[in-house]
């Protein structure tokens, strides 16, 4: 499978729907017929959130879901474009920019999956649990938290996924601690043929680490700052065996075993 | 589509318009094609280009600032003979005149670069890159002396017939005095402004957001600063000016063929909408159209007199 989807467009969108779906966490959902129609798991749009001249950046978001016409974005309010963003009412106008990147592979034979996430990490993983599903892949769904009120599309998940557990920080849901635990025992357990992993990096490179351990192939999906999205203006570069990549063409999702960690990184950081 | 005359010339090179992309907003064109047809361009302005491959700088790259933003990338680029092999092979597909943004760290690595690109006929132009602020030896260092800018234009003149444009620094005193400079070591024409050197702090962690302090400002807030500049410059001189600053619309890049620029260029406006040069190119046709213009050439510096 190649990373190079379909070719990426501005598309005018329509806001069908803006709303919290979790602690400072939203979920908006956009009328996007071209975009939804393209889009492929582990893919984002850069979105341009308001027209004004003081945003002179679009902001990259992962799609969590393209239905029908329509695609469901899951963003956490932390900065001055998001928290435009919340405001944002059904019937305002935007644009999107994508499908962009290179997402999630299932590869050939692939019968037992098992995805990990981490806080903001669950966001890219619904296209990708219900691509694994339509493709009978048995899925093990691992997600972490803060907290109970932080945890992210546990309906769709508990209903695609043969197995869905979580683990929050204050053990308000599930086990008490970080996912990591979670998918150090399930990679044990069950031995799945892949692992996809998104959330904070520290986590991200703990759980790639167990995969490596395990001889698990394990892809992990990084998050940089960008402001192109198309590849051009590498804001976005990523260290890997293969040298400099980008993160919005080569990734965002990549071959775990590519990336070069940043080992300066704290692991307690936030999540 | 209409009777406007939009060509203009930078020293030998003809271009059918004025608007160029600016030098490390556009890579080398390749992933803007998906978009436009790059013929509809005056001209392709490559990311800067260096003798051996350069890493670029650590992360966070880049930070938006009020109308603006700021970029850390350091010339990541993987030196000239990659260059020539991919990024000019794949743009000798297309109809466009390209111009190739030259750096190094030495005045010689600049004439090693420009020497190896004499051979190339699918370059029509260097930018000589003596203003980004964003490395440590080299870039800007030569471009805010006039003796330094003028010992790299002088050591690329001597190795290359190809028409050489100077991108100058704004983080001078007085941007007239280098571009005197570098015209009298024989420089075709100058464009600026490069970015304007900034900082940003996060307020809760007491430290700077980019990973190497400081960083190039660009965007609609440098607009007035790179207009004055050119002002200044395109009087000064009498080699043409590339204006660019901020453009994103046809009345920006209007005022800066005014204030005497010759040709533009547009840079952080790809970013956020990738098809912002056409728009320019059509919306500036437009502008002269609508005003009874015959020739865009008959805009420039035409707010000298007023």
């Amino acid at each position: 499978m190649c990373g190079h989807g379909p070719t990426p467009a501005i598309e005018p969108v329509v806001v069908v729907s803006n709303e919290r779906v979790a602690t400072g966490v939203c979920r908006v959902v956009l009328d996007a017929p071209r975009t939804a129609a393209t889009v492929e798991p582990g893919q984002f749009v850069h979105v341009r959130i308001a027209r004004s001249a003081d945003f002179i950046l679009r902001r990259p978001f992962s799609v969590h879901r393209a239905r029908g016409e329509r695609l469901e974005i899951i963003y956490q309010v932390v900065g001055r474009g998001t928290r435009v963003l919340e405001d944002a009412r059904p019937g305002d106008v935007m644009d999107v920019l994508g499908p962009l990147g290179h997402g999630w592979t299932v590869p050939e034979g692939t019968t037992r999956a098992l995805v990990v996430a981490g806080g903001l990490g669950a966001a890219p993983m619904g296209m990708l649990v219900e691509r694994l599903a339509e493709a009978d892949v048995q899925i093990t769904l691992a997600q972490g938290a803060p907290s109970a009120g932080r945890l992210l599309a546990r309906e769709l998940f508990d209903s695609l996924c043969r197995r869905s557990v979580v683990a929050t920080d204050d053990g308000s849901a599930g086990t008490c601690g970080f996912v990591t635990v979670l998918s150090a025992e399930l990679l044990q357990r069950e031995r799945p043929d892949v692992a996809y992993v998104c959330g904070p990096e520290p986590m991200q490179r703990i759980v790639a680490g167990q995969c490596a351990e395990a001889g698990v192939a394990c892809q992990v999906s990084l998050e940089r700052l960008m402001a192109c999205g198309v590849g051009a203006c590498l804001s976005c570069v990523v260290a890997t065996r293969h040298g400099q990549k980008r993160a919005c063409v080569d990734g965002p999702v990549f071959d775990a075993a590519d990336v070069v960690w940043d080992s300066d990184e704290d692991p307690e950081a936030e999540r | 589509m209409s009777s406007v005359d939009m060509r203009v010339r930078i020293g030998a090179l003809e271009l059918r318009n004025p608007v160029m992309t600016a030098s490390g907003t556009f890579g080398s064109g390749k992933e803007y094609a998906d978009f436009f047809d790059l013929a509809r361009l005056g001209a392709v302005v490559t990311k800067g280009v260096s003798l051996e491959p350069w890493p670029g700088n650590p992360g966070q790259r880049i930070v938006e600032t009020p109308s603006g933003m700021l970029n850390s990338i350091g010339l990541q680029n993987p030196g000239v003979e990659a260059f020539c092999d991919n990024d000019l092979t794949w743009l000798a597909r297309h109809d466009v005149p390209v111009i190739v943004n030259v750096v190094g760290h030495r005045a010689d690595e600049y004439a090693a670069v420009a020497e190896r690109l004499e051979q190339e006929s699918g370059v029509h132009a260097l930018e000589v890159n003596i203003s980004c602020p964003n490395v440590d030896a080299g870039g800007m260092a030569f471009g805010t002396t006039c003796p330094a800018a003028a010992e790299v234009v002088r050591s690329v003149r001597a190795v290359s017939t190809k028409t050489l444009i100077v991108k100058l620094s704004p983080n001078v005193t007085d941007v007239t005095e280098v571009a005197r400079a570098v015209e009298a070591e024989g420089a075709d024409a100058v464009s600026l402004i490069n970015t304007l050197l900034g900082m940003v702090i996060d307020t809760r962690t007491f430290a700077p957001v980019l990973a190497r302090g400081v960083g190039g400002l660009s965007g609609p807030a440098v607009r007035p600063v790179a207009v004055r500049m050119v002002w200044q410059v395109s009087q000064a001189v009498s080699v043409p000016v590339i204006g660019m600053g901020g453009i994103t619309s046809a009345e920006d890049a209007a005022e800066f063929l005014l204030a005497g620029a010759s040709g533009v260029a547009v840079g952080t406006a790809n970013f956020m909408d990738p098809t912002t040069t056409v728009g320019v190119v059509d919306g500036l046709e437009r502008f002269c159209q609508e005003r009874g213009i015959e020739k865009v050439t008959d805009l420039v510096g035409a707010a000298w007199k007023r």
